[in-house]
């Protein structure tokens, strides 16, 4: 079904028919990507735990003491939140995937509101990659203003794991953001034809 | 205060556009009122871009703060290049105020040449507001949660909060952070009103 559609795609440049058909399949396979994409970001920073032994000096002149510290993505607003967008948009994916095959390529209202629910799930994918990068940036360099340490040489495996989220969702926000781009355009060149 | 003639000169441009549009067929009418309003969203973004620009890059306060050495108390100014994430901040609302400014006279440009020769510059305009919805709304996410870990700070990696000495600095992150959320909300509606408007006009 895949290949056939894809060569339909291909050969059919000036049928109009088979281009609607590939332009449909290009937001299927989009869809799907970030669908996947979001979902293991999700996943990636929900289960990342790291429990370690960190030094605490509470007196001066007495060695210092190795106290259990554990560092968890509940522990920081930031992470929750990025994690609960990505969920957002994980789910948001499947939905308007469904809605989007069921509306077989055509123009009205129903394609508008998946436009605009895009629109707002890239506004949420962004804003939370950002929350999470920049508290992922202070937990590496630290903040020397106003005396935030780092943690990052403490929890390495932790922060490896928050870096690979916001990658991975980073990319993810880009194919939504792709998909808004290709809507536009799409209506675009129906406008001129 | 720069703001204040822009906003005052948004409005006015409906009364002038208005009168001309209503000499043609009523048949055109809908789009003019999608340009009127195109026009009025991008300086909406425009000046709350600045503002917010304008009230983060102000909101530099100087206290007297305890620290560990012996005097014990020190005047430590609160700026906001001390933090990475407010610096993105005011660069991305920086960007997105200055393409603003270039799509507003574009669209300024479309309105006053009714013939609408200018599609092509049109489209590239939609493009480049959904790369600043993206640009402005991480700028607004990373400001939010370095300002939400100041506020409340976090007790589980020993960061202490900051804007129980800073009160004033803090007040200013938030009216930048608060402005500059209107900004994105204003981009997702201007880029819902380009595809709405693109959709009318597809012949049926």
């Amino acid at each position: 079904m895949e290949t056939e559609s894809n060569m339909n795609g291909g050969v059919g440049k000036e049928v109009g028919v088979a281009n609607k058909q590939s332009i449909r399949w290009r937001e299927f396979g989009l869809r799907f990507l970030a669908f996947v994409l979001t979902l293991v970001a999700a996943i990636v920073l929900g289960v990342s735990k790291q429990n370690e032994l960190v030094p605490v000096q509470l007196v001066p002149t007495l060695p210092p003491i190795n106290v259990p510290a554990s560092a968890k993505w509940l522990h920081m607003s930031a992470f929750v939140y990025f994690v609960v967008v990505n969920a957002i948009a994980c789910a948001y994916a499947v939905m308007s995937l469904v809605l989007s095959l069921s509306n077989r390529g055509r123009t009205n209202g129903l394609s508008l509101t998946v436009t605009l629910l895009d629109l707002i799930v890239v506004a949420l994918l962004y804003s939370g990659v950002g929350a999470a990068a920049a508290i992922g940036l202070i937990g590496y360099k630290g903040n020397s203003h106003v005396r935030w340490n780092k943690v990052c040489n403490v929890f390495v495996k932790f922060c490896g794991q928050v870096a690979a989220a916001i990658a991975i969702s980073l990319v993810g926000s880009i194919l939504f953001l792709l998909l808004v781009l290709f809507a536009l355009l799409n209506l675009h060149k129906s406008r001129h034809h | 205060m720069a703001t204040e003639p822009k906003k005052v000169g948004a409005p006015e441009e409906d009364p002038v556009a208005e009168p001309e549009k209503a000499v043609p067929p009523p048949a055109t009418r809908p789009t003019d009122y999608f340009k009127v309003a195109d026009v009025v969203l991008r300086v909406l973004v425009f000046s709350s871009a600045l503002v917010s620009v304008v009230v983060m890059s102000t909101s530099k306060q100087t206290e007297m703060v305890p620290i560990p050495v012996p005097p014990y108390q020190a005047l430590r100014p609160a700026k906001f290049n001390h933090s990475p994430a407010l610096i993105y901040f005011v660069a991305a609302l920086s960007v997105a105020g200055f393409f603003s400014i270039i799509t507003t006279l574009g669209s300024l440009y479309s309105l006053t040449k009714p013939a609408g020769c200018s599609a092509k510059i049109i489209s590239h305009f939609i493009v480049i507001d959904v790369l600043l919805l993206g640009i402005v709304a991480s700028a607004t996410g990373a400001a939010a949660s370095v300002a939400y870990i100041g506020l409340k700070g976090n007790t589980h990696v020993r960061w202490g909060k900051v804007c129980s000495m800073y009160g004033k600095f803090c007040r200013y992150l938030g009216a930048s952070i608060g402005v500059s959320l209107f900004a994105s909300v204003m981009l997702v509606l201007l880029v819902l009103l380009s595809v709405y408007s693109l959709s009318k006009k597809i012949p049926k």
